[in-house]
């Protein structure tokens, strides 16, 4: 009650910015340099270009890069040791199979590979940058894997009954502000979705609740926490750091147009 | 704890658009030859390379690289291999012995060593 109170209360902000807004015909067309810290509705300004801390994009490829040391540990795709233990049955005995499965260098499925949406939440965890752009009552978040877009409705909705939304691989989000941290919840993500490379999967019934703050400056933190009582035993939270990237925009991928990693019936291959 | 274990499984260096399983992360082989083609695309980069083998038959190797966003970002440019050059790649082979692999680094014919995201 109290969330729907203040989203009630943001949008009254909301619309009394935009009349003033309006008011200034003189106001500036181009976003200043530097940009405000705080959207005139009072929501920080995360409007822009941000990529995953510590993944391929804080790399050096090109010249003076150094060469890796062979890692021992790595088969193939599969990182770590995923825990499995978490998972109830039969999502357990699944989810074991297709880590044998690519431990033999077999992979079951991989949905990605045949251009489909990572989805929620493999879009928010995955290697690629994210463009963030506020407008009032929605924030939307673009993958540039995919591309894929999800929209966080910060206008007070509600999530529509089963009956009347076709879960997706994005699902529904909604989403309120406490202070400075967005606070979303997302529903409807499909149940052939998987939550990682690694194939972990989840229940129609899955909730992500998401936590956005941003604990200094150019640093965006968003804590996923997978609610699933059907296909894990308790809830359980990833956190992935971003970093604000200005001089990068996000770029095409069109996943179709050079894929040599789909058979002609969808199965992972490679073609020579 | 376990949320701690899981954060560090999902931001392990999980590679690209598909699974790399059907890489064998744990070799590296080296090989030097002509490049045939460079396909600078989405949703990975391509190199084709022909190379001789010591009884003289010309085989070509399929080198799977990172996506042009990624690499573009990190000091690659669109001609920074071209058809005709003469290269090193160090590549994680194909575990069914297939003329395949995963590109770790290549060595171009001025010396400069550039990485292809592999391990």
């Amino acid at each position: 009650m109290r969330a729907v109170l203040f989203a009630i209360l943001l949008l009254g902000v909301f619309s009394a910015a935009r009349c003033a807004e309006g008011a200034r015909s003189t106001a500036p067309l181009v976003q200043p340099v530097p940009r405000p810290a705080h959207l005139p509705d009072g929501e920080p300004n995360w409007t822009g270009f941000w990529t995953p801390i510590g993944g391929l994009l804080d790399k050096n490829f090109g010249p003076g890069a150094t060469i890796p040391p062979v890692d021992p540990n790595a088969a193939g795709s599969q990182e770590g040791i995923p825990p499995h233990a978490a998972l109830k049955s039969p999502y357990k005995e699944r989810y074991e199979r297709q880590l044998e499965a690519a431990r033999e260098g077999k992979v079951l499925s991989d949905p990605p590979a045949r251009c489909l949406p990572p989805g929620m939440p493999e879009m928010m965890v995955g290697v690629y940058g994210l463009e963030i752009l506020q407008t009032a009552g929605q924030v939307t978040i673009t993958s540039e894997w995919g591309p894929e877009s999800r929209r966080i409705w910060t206008d007070g909705r509600k999530h529509p009954d089963p009956d009347d939304i076709l879960p997706s691989y994005g699902g529904h989000s909604i989403g309120y502000w406490e202070g400075d941290v967005l606070i979303a919840d997302t529903a409807y993500v499909r149940a052939d979705v998987r939550l990682d490379e690694s194939g972990l999967p989840h229940s129609a019934n899955m909730r992500l609740k998401e936590r956005f703050h941003s604990p200094k400056p150019g640093i965006l933190v968003d804590e996923i926490t997978i609610d699933d009582p059907m296909a894990y035993i308790a809830p359980w939270t990833i956190t992935k750091r971003y970093r604000y990237r200005p001089e990068l925009n996000l770029e095409e991928y069109v996943c179709e147009e050079n894929n040599r990693n789909v058979g002609p019936n969808g199965e992972p291959v490679f073609k020579k | 704890m376990l949320g701690f274990l899981l954060s560090l499984v999902l931001s392990g260096p999980v590679m690209a658009h598909h699974s790399f399983a059907a890489f064998d992360g744990t070799k590296r082989l080296r090989l030097t030859g002509t490049v045939k083609t460079f396909q600078f695309t989405n949703p990975h980069s391509w190199i084709q390379l022909v190379v001789t083998t010591n009884d003289g038959r010309s085989e070509q190797w399929s080198i799977e690289l990172l996506s042009p966003n990624v690499l573009l970002r990190s000091g690659w440019h669109r001609s920074s291999v071209k058809p005709g050059d003469r290269v090193t790649v160090l590549i994680n082979p194909m575990r069914d012995g297939s003329k395949g692999g995963n590109l770790v680094a290549v060595t171009l014919a001025n010396g400069q060593t550039l990485l292809g995201g592999a391990t």
